[in-house]
């Protein structure tokens, strides 16, 4: 949920906890997977159960209209439907898209392939496979043959110099849940502490927040 | 390739915020008698005529269509407080006063559909565009502020319109002080020579600057 | 000066307007890789040349020069995969903008092999979204109301919409589903009513 004022009180922060619907997990995987710079981790159970209840719900409009429920009631099913499911096939599509733009880096990292769903893992794969045909057609096969290699320069190239990656360091806009006090930035120690505030939007380098994502202690927005 | 960053790809359209405003509760007076509607997006109602209940603004304004409802304006909407807020507002140069995250949108929905359940409208409407151009001024200038690398800024209660706005410029001025004012920067045009292109960005070590 | 007419082409491509396509420039494309070839039978000639023995005249500068054409093919080869690369990507983004095939007027700014690519990645997004049982075309922008209130700006008649049959009589104001309306309010006989 949206509180327009940060203070949240312990209280608040216990009943949005239990409460949480999957519509606003889904909606904040949503906002998270498109403002973060890397892919995030599949939220496989969560999609399954929103597809369910897309499912549940498709059901409930068709039998509404054959039943002759007021039309009022069946319009408003629909359009709680027509919510749903754009958040899911948004959040697919953004992933995917993701998936696309950094293929071979996330292909290489297991930590980031495991991140996919075993359908976005044949995506990724045929990705690739796509798009190195179309290097080798186009560019690759006219080379000389040290310089052949779509992820090397050249034979001369120790590791893999031509994979795009995601800038982690880029800086994001993100916004805590609750107070997180004083959170130590980064892996170095020289920098200050912050306290990031509940509520209030920060500019920070994605990197050094990201685990709060991962927790979903933080979300960016 | 790899150091391509795309400032815009993390925006959100202005649909996109509406969309997640849609989301905010707000209270309405049905007209009608409608059982509860168990939604993917929670319960709600019973609704009865004239008593109030709490739904989310897209239910709202679907029901206020229909002519179903009246909304109630959230209190922040009243020329009382927002006179208070604008006031405030240019009392202060640098601060800015606590406003729902998606007061942009929210009013925005009510005027265009609610029109007529929003006491002083016109009042109402020009005193948050005030309020709106007041805060756009001060962002612009508060932004002169960066002029260094900084780990983390924050950016106190901002809405979430204006972070949008604010967002490529941040991101960028921040990326660039990050650069700018490492200390690899100087070696970094010895490095130029064998550097790679595409390299991934990992950016430099911490310096310690305060 | 080396590698110039590399650097053109990855400027050809920066410089059109972001999510747009020249036409693949074949002609330039070519000559880079041809400079690409001369650069190799140059490095390769100063490579058996510097093994056939140390000519102490000229070892450091056949050294330095075998350097520069690696160097070069290099840079080369870097830019043409980047105007291949980003080319790629815009051609994924209309792929997910717009229904496949694409339409002529973009098909021929594409090479051979681009398009190529663009149909294969057209099967891949077709191919996961059956295995998902899911449309990923639809759905693009958030969604609005499915209803809008339209006013009929002719007599159409009675007319069966997928969930009502409508008398849409001139003036009548009608709450319809967007989809329904659509049709009648491109071809100019209803216009939409927005309180």
């Amino acid at each position: 949920m949206e509180s327009g004022s940060g203070e949240g009180s312990m209280m608040d922060d216990y009943e949005s906890l239990i409460s949480t619907t999957d519509a606003e997990l889904l909606k904040r995987s949503w906002r998270n997977e498109k403002a973060a710079p890397e892919i995030l981790q599949f939220e496989l159970s969560l999609v399954q159960r929103s597809t369910e209840q897309i499912q549940l719900m498709e059901e409930t409009v068709e039998e509404s209209m054959a039943s002759g429920v007021d039309p009022l009631t069946v319009s408003l099913y629909q359009m709680d439907l027509d919510r749903t499911q754009f958040l899911l096939r948004s959040y697919i599509r953004i992933r995917l898209q993701k998936i696309e733009k950094y293929m071979a880096h996330i292909h290489k990292t297991t930590e980031l392939w495991n991140r996919l769903s075993k359908q976005e893992q044949k995506y990724a794969q045929r990705c690739i496979e796509d798009l190195k045909e179309h290097f080798e057609k186009s560019v690759l096969s006219k080379l000389p043959d040290r310089y052949k290699s779509s992820l090397k320069q050249s034979v001369i190239s120790e590791e893999d110099d031509m994979v795009p990656e995601p800038q982690l360091d880029t800086y994001v806009i993100c916004r805590a849940k609750r107070s997180l006090g004083a959170f130590q930035l980064d892996d170095s120690a020289e920098e200050n502490p912050v306290s990031l505030d509940a509520g209030d939007p920060y500019a920070i380098r994605y990197k050094s927040i990201k685990s709060l994502v991962y927790s979903g202690q933080i979300d960016l927005v | 390739m790899a150091t391509q960053s795309d400032p815009h790809a993390s925006e959100f359209s202005a649909a996109e915020l509406e969309f997640l405003a849609e989301d905010e509760m707000i209270e309405i007076v049905p007209n009608m008698r409608m059982e509860t509607l168990n939604l993917i997006c929670g319960d709600f109602g019973p609704f009865h005529p004239q008593i109030a209940t709490q739904v989310p603004l897209w239910l709202a304004v679907a029901l206020k269509k229909r002519g179903k409802c009246t909304i109630r304006p959230p209190e922040w909407m009243s020329v009382e407080k927002l006179t208070q807020v604008l006031e405030a507002e240019r009392d202060s140069q640098k601060t800015f006063q606590p406003l729902p995250f998606h007061y942009v949108e929210i009013s925005r929905l009510l005027f265009d559909h609610a029109r007529d359940d929003i006491p002083d409208i016109y009042m109402v409407r020009s005193l948050i565009e005030d309020i709106k151009d007041v805060r756009f001024h001060k962002i612009g200038t508060g932004l002169e502020v960066i002029s260094q690398r900084t780990a983390a800024l924050k950016l106190e209660h901002l809405t979430a319109m204006e972070v949008n706005i604010v967002r490529p410029f941040v991101v960028r001025a921040l990326q660039a002080f990050y650069k700018l004012d490492s200390p690899e920067m100087i070696q970094e045009s010895d490095l130029r020579a064998n550097r790679r292109f595409p390299t991934a960005n990992h950016g430099p070590k911490r310096q310690l600057k305060r | 000066m080396y590698a110039k007419k590399a650097c053109e082409l990855v400027k050809e491509f920066s410089s059109s307007e972001p999510g747009q396509l020249a036409p693949f420039n074949t002609n330039l494309f070519s000559q880079v890789i041809e400079e690409c070839n001369f650069h190799f039978h140059q490095l390769q000639s100063l490579l058996s040349k510097i093994q056939e023995g140390p000519d102490s005249q000229t070892k450091n500068a056949d050294h330095f020069g075998a350097l520069i054409h690696h160097l070069s093919l290099v840079r080369n080869k870097r830019c043409l995969m980047a105007y291949v690369h980003n080319r790629a990507e815009v051609i994924r983004s209309l792929g997910w903008m717009i229904e496949p095939p694409l339409p002529e007027e973009i098909q021929e700014k594409l090479s051979s092999s681009e398009k190529e690519y663009s149909k294969n990645q057209s099967a891949t997004i077709k191919s996961y979204q059956s295995e998902m049982d899911l449309d990923l075309a639809v759905d693009m922008v958030p969604p609005k109301d499915p209803y809008i209130k339209v006013r009929v700006l002719d007599d159409i008649g009675s007319v069966a919409l997928s969930d009502q049959i409508a008398n849409l009589a001139r003036h009548a104001i009608l709450f319809l589903r967007r989809t329904d309306a659509e049709t009648y309010i491109s071809q100019g006989l209803m216009e939409e009513l927005t309180d």
